[in-house]
């Protein structure tokens, strides 16, 4: 009696890890959970099962997100799906380690990143001809 | 006649009491003394632990060596499910900042 007790709770301790990995199919998904990872629709059945979880995990945050975060976290979704599980844990690392800099450090280093990613995007633009040459 | 009686002096008393009595009654005295000590050394229990003032039982004498086994066991499982559980919790919250940062992410992506 006792140890059928005792096995009961330890099937449960272990069931309820298998469940949080059970595959969930983009049909599956709730409509909130589709809007917020809407980027993901045509490779989601062929993300790993691991990997589904966390992102789900992550769109019961999505909510609370304001409306400037949804849009950032839409545009990121699909690159940061597309990481290697090394990638991602390297990016979190990085992550970490930025959070704990002092703040104007940061700010110093967010200034820098968005110069960066304005002179990229300037280059991106000069780099394509444009209309009327392509005709 | 004097009542008060240190605890020496009782001592003395017994002692001499105990040579008076006669040998059947001494050596099932002293059988009776194996059997109560051996009895001891069985229940020592099995979780315990000692504070310079004896020893203190964690778990009843009564409990199994297995279900103590198992309790241990289960505790070790939901301590670690749990754990895990905080782990990922963190795991995620990192991935909903950085995805959401106004840092570009190819900043934390090599």
């Amino acid at each position: 009696m006792r140890i059928s007790a005792v096995g009961l709770f330890l099937l449960l301790c272990f069931s309820s890890t298998l469940a949080s990995a059970e595959s969930i199919s983009w049909r599956a998904l709730s409509p909130e959970q589709r809007e917020a990872l809407a980027p993901l629709d045509q490779q989601w059945d062929t993300l790993p099962k691991a990997q589904r979880s966390h992102l789900l995990e992550t769109a019961k945050r999505y909510p609370r997100l304001t409306h400037e975060q949804k849009e950032r976290f839409h545009s990121r979704l699909e690159k940061w799906s597309k990481l290697t599980p090394e990638q991602r844990e390297a990016a979190r690392e990085k992550y970490r380690a930025f959070n704990k800099l002092p703040a104007k450090e940061r700010e110093k280093i967010k200034q820098m990143a968005r110069e960066q990613e304005s002179a990229r995007k300037a280059a991106a633009a000069s780099s394509v001809p444009p209309a009327s040459q392509l005709r | 006649m004097n009542t008060n009686l240190d605890p020496g002096k009782i001592t003395r008393l017994l002692t001499l009491s105990a040579r008076q009595l006669d040998q059947n009654t001494l050596s099932a005295l002293s059988i009776a003394r194996h059997k109560a000590l051996e009895r001891q050394s069985v229940r020592s229990p099995f979780f315990a632990f000692s504070t310079g003032h004896g020893t203190h039982r964690l778990l009843p004498n009564t409990a199994h060596p297995w279900a103590i086994t198992a309790l241990l066991v289960a505790i070790l499982v939901v301590g670690t499910g749990f754990w895990q559980h905080v782990q990922e919790q963190q795991i995620d919250e990192t991935d909903v900042a950085i995805l959401t940062d106004d840092m570009p992410i190819d900043v934390f992506v090599d």
